[in-house]
């Protein structure tokens, strides 16, 4: 399944992935793909949100993946990982294995380009900028 | 009270052993092994070669330091350790040595937050020290900025903080070596994007200062660095002169410096603070520390501008020893006796 859409503003942008947590069931792995600065964080922030994650999401670029606990009936954790320094195989040894494909686990990984094609996204999501306007093209892609 | 510090949190293996006193403090070793070069390849720290390296030197380093000061296990009175926040396989490294010197020597061990250490490192300069339990010192606000932090902290006194805003997105550490990373700068990129922008034109281009109008004390770093991408994609690749990152970096730190700094007056004047703090590896950085120089002269009610020593800026167990021994003096020391079957290294783990 794909789907294709184009928020206006970081506002369309969170409010977007704050409604595709509605859709989520647990399990999922989302590779975020884009440029800096093209809406990967901001649309994690929204998911946070859905999820009922209280906490503020911050860039995990320099702890590389960081934990949060959510308020879902199903879903009891998100996992924030960025691939932008580091290539994914080195995520193994932080223990990103442990959450992957757990049933009460999303785990969203930002430069999922990077990541080795062992770990099985089920979700994938393009982000594409048009020069500087605050327009996003985002593309999502179901897997499995 | 003779403390041993140990810091492992990122990418320096440090081991500290400060003779702590009310009056005075005296640093009896110091050492810290850098593993910058180590992580140059990746543009950053990579957390499995992070701890296989502090594994190989954390004993020797131990060794030199306890032979340096002239000591033995049996004149240390207290161990500290960073126990987080920073990257899991990293801190394990200091905390799980920590746990089995303490086991074994039987001494007394606290697990210390790395923000803490920060929080108190101006306090290792021996005039500062001074200052800690002054009246004049108290309240402070502090800002914390470094790679992977950025918060500012309403102090009450030493040891007694309190969260006032932090960054939501990226830290100022990071966005600057985000722009070192798109100029195509060698890692680690902060201190070069500050090394260019002394020969370039802060009023080249107008970067946003993010937040700076907001009422609270949050930051937002993440815009900033998406502005210099909009800007270098302007020009095409034979047009990126030296000259236009120079310029470029002058005006990101411009910009950078201009919201730290207000954002920590504005905090300063809201709780009527009688000290301004700032520590942490961006503290290093030259302008930063100018222009809160020459924004703070004139505000009467500020007593004290607060800098740590430049070799305190970055992770050191000095500033860990010493958080500890403030920790320590104010719970009592049995309070930590048993610290090696309680204390666990927490990557996540937050000051407030």
């Amino acid at each position: 399944m794909i789907k294709k859409i184009i928020t206006s503003s970081p506002a369309e942008t969170y409010q977007f992935g704050k409604n595709l947590a509605n859709k989520l069931k647990g399990g999922e792995t989302m590779g975020l793909i884009g440029n800096l600065g093209s809406g990967k964080t901001t649309l994690v922030k929204g998911l946070a949100k859905g999820l009922g994650i209280k906490q503020t999401i911050t860039s995990p670029t320099f702890v590389l993946m960081k934990v949060y606990k959510t308020k879902h009936k199903t879903i009891k954790q998100l996992v924030h990982v960025d691939c932008y320094r580091v290539p994914g195989i080195e995520l193994e040894t932080i223990g990103l294995s442990d959450y992957l494909n757990q049933p009460d686990t999303v785990v969203a990984i930002e430069w999922a380009e990077k990541i080795p094609k062992k770990f099985k996204m089920t979700i994938k999501l393009q982000f594409k900028t048009k020069n500087k306007s605050n327009e996003r093209f985002i593309k999502l892609i179901k897997l499995l | 009270m003779m403390i041993l510090g140990i810091e492992t949190s990122c990418d320096e293996t440090s081991v500290a052993i400060l003779n702590y006193g009310s009056r005075q403090i005296k640093l009896a070793a110091h050492l810290i092994s850098s593993q910058a070069k180590l992580h140059a390849p990746w543009g950053g720290v990579v957390p499995e070669l992070a701890a296989r390296r502090h594994t190989e030197v954390i004993i020797p380093l131990l060794d030199q330091a306890l032979k340096k000061a002239g000591l033995t296990s049996s004149d240390i009175d207290l161990i500290a350790v960073t126990a987080g926040p920073g990257l899991i396989t990293a801190l394990q490294v200091g905390v799980e040595t920590a746990r089995a010197l303490a086991l074994v020597w039987k001494k007394p061990l606290i697990g210390v937050n790395h923000i803490a250490g920060h929080l108190v490192s101006p306090f290792l300069n021996i005039n500062n020290w001074k200052l800690i339990n002054n009246k004049s010192t108290w309240p402070a606000v502090a800002l914390v900025i470094s790679g992977g932090h950025t918060e500012i902290h309403l102090l009450n006194k030493a040891g007694d903080w309190h969260l006032l805003g932090r960054t939501l997105d990226d830290a100022v550490g990071e966005a600057f070596d985000k722009t070192a990373k798109l100029l195509k700068l060698p890692y680690p990129g902060g201190p070069q994007v500050a090394k260019l922008a002394k020969i370039g034109n802060p009023q080249a281009f107008v970067f946003p200062r993010p937040m700076l109008n907001k009422p609270k004390y949050d930051f937002s770093f993440a815009g900033l660095k998406t502005a210099v991408l909009y800007t270098l994609q302007k020009f095409s690749p034979s047009k990126i002169t030296t000259k236009l990152k120079a310029d470029i970096c002058a005006s990101f730190q411009a910009a950078a410096t201009e919201v730290l700094v207000l954002k920590t007056l504005k905090a300063a004047q809201d709780y009527k603070v009688k000290t301004i703090i700032v520590a942490g590896g961006v503290a290093a950085n030259k302008e930063l520390k100018q222009r809160f120089i020459s924004n703070t002269k004139s505000l009467q009610t500020i007593n004290h501008l607060l800098f740590p020593n430049t070799k305190y800026t970055g992770d050191n167990a000095a500033m860990i020893a010493l958080a500890g021994g403030i920790e320590a003096k104010k719970q009592g020391l049995k309070n930590f006796k048993n610290g090696w079957s309680k204390i666990q290294a927490q990557a996540n783990w937050e000051l407030w």
